[in-house]
Formats: C-alpha cells, structure tokens, sequence
C-alpha cells in the first residue's frame, strides 16, 4: 500500500537520530558522560545481551509480563462479553467502567507491595490491574462491532449458538480484538515495568532503575534502546498480523 | 430499578465497605485502613500534604503547558499536511508502545532529582497521546466545510478563524484531556520513584513505613486531582459545545480515541 519511499525516508529519519546523537557526543557538544555516543551505547547492548545476569532479568520480566497478560485477558474478556450482552448490566456498569479505567492506576502500586510484599505476585497483580480495565472495554467496543443484521441472518436461517459464536462474532470481533491485544500488552509492559523500577530485586526495569541510581549512562541508555525496540517489534508484530485480518471485516 | 439508582447502590456500598471489611478484621487494616482512619490521618497532617499538593501541583502545570501546548499545535501542524502526517503518524505510534517510564533514570541523571526531571518526564509522557488525538482529529474536519468556505472566498486567515479552529476545539479538548491526565500520572510516577518532595514522594515514604492510612491519604489526594482535572475539561467542554454543531464526525471520532487507543496507560 504505501510506497518505496515512505518507508525509506522513515529508515532515513532513524538513522539520522541516531547520527545526530553521535555527532553530539563524539564533538563534545553533550558531555560524553552524561550522553555516551550511539555506538558506544550499542555496543553496550550487544555486551549486556551476552550477560547472564541480564538475561536472568529480562527472563523474569517476560514470565511476570506472560502471566499477568495470560490472566487479565480471559478474564477481562469474560467480563466485557457478559457487560455487552446484557443491555441493563451494561446501563449500571459502563459508567463505573469508565471512571475506574480514566483514573491513574500507578497511584496503586504501593497498596499492591502492602498487600503482596515485593516479588512475582506484587508484578503480575499490578500487571494484571492496569491491564484488565483496557481488556474489559475493548471488549465491549468489539462485541458491539457485531452488526445486528449479520446476527438476525445468522439466526433465521437457523444457526446454532456455535455457529454464531464461530461465524459471527469471531469474525466480526477478531480486528477490534487484535488491536485491544496490542494496546493492552503495551499496558502490561508498562504496569510491570513500572512495578519492578519502583520495587523489586530483578526483573530488568530494576535494572535500568539500578543502573540510573548509579549513574552508568552508557548501561541505562542501552536498556531503554533495548526495551523500546522490544515494545516496537511486538507492537508491529501484532499489526502486522492485523492488516492481515482487516479483510474479515465488512 | 433503574440503571442508575443500582449504579449508585453499588458506589455507596463500596464506600460501606470500605469502611466496614477493615472494621470488622476482615481485611488488615494494613492492606486496607478503614476509609475513617484514612481521612483522620489526612486530616491530621494536613499541612504536609498541602506543601506537598503545591508542590505536585506546580510541577503539573508547567508540565500541561510543555505536553498539551507542545502536542496540539505539533499535531495539527502534522495532521494538517498530508505529506508528514502519512511519514511521521505511524512512527509515532509506534514510538507509543515503549514504556516512557524507562526513561526517567535518564532524567535523573540529566536533570537531578529536582522539579526538572519531574517536568522533563511529565512532558514527554503526556505529549505524545496529546499528539496523537489532535493530529487524528485535525484530520476529521469535514472538508465540505472548507470546500464552501473557500469556494465563497474566504481569505487564509477567515478560514482558520471561522473554520478550522472551530472545527478542531472538540478534538483539541479530548487532546487535553488525555494528556493532561496523562501529565497528573507522569508528574506523581516520577515522584513516586524518585525525589524529594511531593505527593508522590509523602505516598513512597509512608509507604516504606508501613503507614497505610497515610498511604491511602495520599492515593485519595491524586485520585481527587484527576477527578477534578477531567471535571474541569468536561465543564470546558459544555461550554464549547455551542461551536461542535459543525463538526459531529471530529467529534465521534475524538470520542473514540478517548475511549479507545489513547488513555493513560498506567
């Protein structure tokens, strides 16, 4: 769809950050301790990834991101189908949704160490709270994309409740779905993140907080560059895989 | 019943509860202090947390003005002219899947542990969704109304005035809505981690502790900040609701994106 040059005026764009970031630590113009030059930072990164104790890190933090995710989503799923499909359910508790998913949920961190001292399940319940709320409206929004019309045809020509649920609304709900997947991963790296940098002994956001404290630039730059090029590949991914399903939708 | 008295039972129950599970023993007290407890310990020391309000309070502002003036007048500017706007918006989304908050150690270290690295994250973190809701909504402006303008002649500046701007305050209004909730979340997150004063920095501390009444006083006193925040831009948003007649599809649009993609993410 788009064209050649798009995309490498977008790759020129990159590699030009990344050149004005070395020109400005290279020439002195930043000091180079406070911003350490691009290659340096990369091959910093390379050096971490080799390091056991930070793969150890990224490990944990990508087992308390899998589960939190792999918890809220079914869960909030379930919510948002039994809150769409019922007209008075969803009268009552739309508006509670809406206030609870407006207010700042970071504000909660520290009743989730009260409550579960710091360890994996502090993470994965923070994770899992910032997450549940984005799941249970996008499901909503996506249960609602059904068309009405679609589900009368369905039923007049007889369908059963599994044909409907596999013909109907899967298709119909799968784009809305896939999108609600991506912004509510970002969530949840966001929630873990965020809950490892505040308290935690591993994970690699207490890395990066680590390596803030003690002013190690050249680590703490190669973190944030690693877990931002993690972000995006996932994000990508998944809308990657989106453009793929968009012909499903009517 | 209607919908709305059972909406409100349950919000009166939750406050009963509150007050009642920590009461009876069912919940610790350290897990949950009864919402009594809680206002007296705020009460208590309401001086402090009246510094640290200011403080915090201080800090958002400027940030609002960087983040939403910053994001509004960028993302118009891009959402206006197709050339960027086909270039940048999707590496700016992309760039909106990365956890900001790794970024304020860096802010640290740059900036100390002051006001300005608060201001510095706060910023950024509120920038881009504020970005994004305008660049989108400046793009919804029904072109007909353009169309007719300039067909009758309407100068450059006559158009801005009498077309544009009208049509983009819904959108410029979500814009701020979510950014500045945005920039209240970054401004406490900072503090929270890192500083030396603040709301933030009063909840970290009585936090490690152990006093949760004070915890929960504080939580109280952002949670009353950004209800406030979203009531002000909805009074705002009545106001202006004169000038929306025009432009119902900006509007849906912005509500979507409210709704949908661009919220606090944390």
């Amino acid at each position: 769809m788009q064209g050649l040059g798009v995309k490498a005026a977008r790759i020129a764009i990159v590699v030009a950050l990344f050149a004005i970031w070395e020109i400005l630590s290279r020439t002195g113009i930043v000091n180079p301790r406070l911003l350490p030059s691009a290659s340096d930072t990369l091959s910093m990164l390379g050096d971490l990834l080799q390091r056991a104790s930070v793969r150890k890190d990224l490990v944990v933090t990508a087992t308390e991101v899998l589960t939190a995710f792999a918890l809220a989503v079914p869960f909030g799923v379930l919510i948002g189908f039994l809150i769409a499909e019922n007209r008075y359910f969803a009268d009552v508790a739309k508006p509670l949704l809406f206030f609870a998913f407006s207010i700042p949920k970071s504000i909660f961190l520290p009743m989730f160490i009260l409550v579960f001292g710091v360890g994996f399940a502090q993470k994965v319940g923070f994770g899992f709270f910032s997450t549940i709320f984005i799941v249970i409206m996008s499901t909503t929004t996506a249960v609602e994309s059904v068309k009405v019309e679609h589900l009368t045809i369905a039923r007049s020509y007889g369908a059963t409740q599994m044909q409907t649920a596999f013909r109907v609304y899967l298709p119909s709900m799968l784009p809305v779905l896939l999108e609600a997947l991506r912004i509510s991963m970002i969530f949840n790296l966001t929630g873990v993140i965020l809950a490892e940098m505040y308290a935690s002994r591993d994970g690699i956001g207490h890395q990066i907080a680590t390596w803030g404290e003690n002013f190690q630039m050249k680590q703490l730059l190669a973190g944030v560059v690693m877990i931002a090029v993690i972000a995006i590949t996932f994000n990508e991914l998944v809308r990657w895989v989106e453009t793929r399903c968009s012909h499903w939708r009517t | 019943m209607t919908a709305t008295t059972l909406r409100r039972l349950i919000v009166i129950g939750l406050i009963v509860l509150w007050e009642m599970l920590p009461r009876m023993g069912l919940i610790p007290e350290l897990f949950l202090p009864s919402l009594s407890s809680t206002l007296i310990a705020g009460w208590s020391d309401a001086a402090e947390y009246g510094h640290a309000l200011a403080v915090t309070l201080y800090e958002v502002a400027i940030s609002m003005a960087f983040a939403c003036g910053g994001g509004i007048l960028l993302g118009a500017v891009v959402g206006s002219l197709p050339r960027p706007r086909i270039l940048i918006m999707p590496m700016v989304s992309s760039l909106y899947a990365v956890p900001l908050v790794i970024l304020y150690p860096v802010f640290t270290v740059w900036l100390g542990i002051g006001s300005e690295s608060k201001i510095a994250f706060a910023s950024i973190y509120g920038f881009l969704p504020t970005m994004l809701a305008t660049a989108a909504g400046i793009q919804t402006i029904d072109p007909q109304l353009l169309l007719a303008a300039r067909s009758m002649g309407a100068t450059l500046s006559q158009r801005l005035v009498r077309v544009i701007i009208p049509a983009a305050i819904p959108t410029v209004l979500s814009g701020l809505r979510v950014g500045g909730a945005l920039v209240i979340v970054g401004v406490v997150v900072s503090e929270m981690l890192i500083s030396s004063a603040g709301i933030g920095y009063l909840i970290s501390r009585y936090r490690t502790i152990l006093d949760s009444p004070h915890v929960f006083a504080g939580v109280l006193l952002v949670l009353a900040m950004a209800i406030a925040f979203n009531a002000g831009i909805k009074w705002i948003e009545r106001k202006a609701a004169i000038w929306q007649t025009g432009s119902r599809a900006g509007q849906r649009a912005a509500d979507e994106l409210t709704a949908g993609a661009i919220q606090p993410a944390t």
